[in-house]
């Protein structure tokens, strides 16, 4: 666990020393709602209902960014050498990187949660430990998905892309249920179908968890 | 075990069975089937596509779980039969979209909705295709095999999922309508015929990329003489690069590097 916290910290330490990602991140983040929500010419009550399906689009876009990074980020100078001499698991590394892109993806919807709430008049503090639920499940389920694709993308190096093209087909699942999930929990009473959703996200975060520990051995193996 | 002349082999039976279904099909669809009511002629698409639709989400399974294999045993006939499984599944996807957006012109008046099946069908058509692109740009066979087997796996993990989610939505694609029991025997025949052909393109297939991969650990073992280059027998018998102990494994040569890419190895 000791091990796994400072592997956490290196890469936190590595963007607070020279920020790259998570700037770039919030700045897409950012340009994504814009993008999104000031077109649209709708009645107040549309926009409320589009609201949730493009507040976790804006995060799976903008969260790509870090989540790619965090394998690529290892191949300059050597650091992929050294991270591989250290008496880990690739399993725990995965953690490790995991652990960072969470926080990552906290820290942007921190930004964009109340920024769509803004933008497009959605109540999101009618339910917050609900809404709070959706968005920590939400964050799990991208960022272990993700995590694990870029663990894969490494030997990829002659396909630019390679991790949106897997991210945005595997991920649509959690932008319809964290989008239906905070929907429902911007309703004045909670609907039954809110625990529904909010199950199917816990159990796509804990499957691609799984998944990513059991095959990321597979995905960087050299 | 070689069959002798005029014996009938499983893989002749399924072509002999191909061979009568699938234009027994062609000539029910046109022939027996009756006109729909609404939709006139175009709905006999409908044969085609259902049994298309059912073969490329048993060819996703087969590619998952032969991905499975390959990454359990490094057995290169587990990555051969998820590289067919794979091509022929996303053949199948293709002509899914295809014919499911021709229906949808005359049903709908739209050629595309974003109805929860018919998104259902275009993720798995783009995770199939990632997982081809994936294969094909990764920089050796081998390489290639393993990561392609990685997204078989996320994406036969994934399709549950995408199934589940996408079913909680009100759609309006049909499911299970009701029809006359001919149009049902028709189906069924369309069904059979149509995916016996997608299997036989499967198992060729399949035979095909194994066999590049015999005649390139031949060309290697000639190339190289020795068996003491760091050839040794690999689960399935075969020779594989896996080097003796204590012997460095011999480079893999460029041809064998080929083998098991899904486009054609090119011969030198």
């Amino acid at each position: 666990m000791r091990k796994l916290v400072f592997l956490i910290a290196k890469d936190l330490l590595g963007e607070w020393r020279l920020p790259r990602v998570w700037p770039a991140m919030v700045l897409v983040g950012l340009v994504v709602a814009a993008a999104l929500t000031l077109p649209l010419e709708v009645l107040p009550e549309q926009k409320r209902q589009l609201g949730p399906a493009l507040l976790w689009v804006a995060i799976l876009l903008a969260a790509m960014l870090a989540v790619e990074r965090s394998f690529a980020s290892e191949q300059q100078e050597g650091a992929w050498e050294g991270l591989r001499m250290y008496p880990l698991s690739m399993a725990a590394v995965y953690l490790a990187k995991l652990g960072a892109n969470v926080l990552a993806v906290v820290a942007l919807q921190a930004l964009l949660v109340p920024l769509f709430a803004v933008l497009t008049g959605l109540p999101l503090g009618t339910h917050p430990v609900a809404l709070m639920a959706v968005v920590v499940l939400g964050n799990v389920a991208i960022a272990s998905l993700g995590t694990l694709l870029s663990a894969l993308a490494m030997g990829l190096r002659q396909l630019p892309g390679a991790v949106a093209l897997l991210l945005l087909p595997a991920g649509v699942p959690v932008v319809l249920a964290a989008a239906e999930g905070t929907r429902l929990a911007a309703e004045p009473t909670l609907a039954p179908m809110f625990w529904r959703w909010l199950q199917f996200l816990g159990v796509f975060a804990a499957v691609f968890v799984a998944a990513g520990i059991v095959l990321v051995d597979f995905a960087v193996e050299e | 075990m070689n069959a002798g002349p005029g014996r009938l082999t499983a893989i002749g039976l399924v072509h002999l069975l191909a061979g009568i279904l699938a234009p027994a099909a062609v000539f029910a669809i046109f022939f027996l089937a009756p006109a729909e009511k609404t939709m006139g002629p175009v709905q006999r698409i409908l044969y085609l596509h259902v049994a298309v639709a059912w073969f490329a989400l048993g060819a996703c399974l087969v590619t998952g779980m032969a991905a499975g294999g390959y990454l359990l045993t490094r057995r290169p006939a587990w990555d051969h039969w998820s590289c067919a499984a794979a091509e022929t599944g996303w053949l199948a996807a293709t002509l899914t979209l295809i014919s499911g957006s021709l229906w949808a012109r005359a049903a709908w008046n739209t050629w595309w909705t974003w109805d929860p099946r018919l998104t259902t069908v275009f993720l798995l058509w783009a995770l199939y295709s990632a997982g081809l692109l994936i294969r094909a740009a990764a920089p050796d066979a081998q390489r290639g095999a393993r990561l392609a087997a990685v997204v078989a796996v996320v994406a036969l993990v994934d399709l549950p999922l995408i199934f589940l989610a996408t079913r909680w939505f009100r759609g309006m694609h049909p499911v299970a309508p009701a029809m006359p029991a001919v149009m049902r025997a028709v189906m069924g025949l369309g069904a059979a015929g149509f995916g016996l052909v997608l299997l036989l393109l499967l198992v060729h297939r399949r035979a095909q990329l194994g066999a590049a991969h015999r005649l390139d650990l031949l060309e290697w073992e000639a190339n190289d003489g020795e068996s003491d280059r760091g050839l040794c027998r690999s689960l399935d018998g075969s020779r594989a690069l896996c080097g003796a102990p204590g012997v460095a494994p011999a480079p893999a040569p460029q041809a064998y590097r080929d083998a098991g890419k899904c486009l054609p190895a090119a011969r030198r």
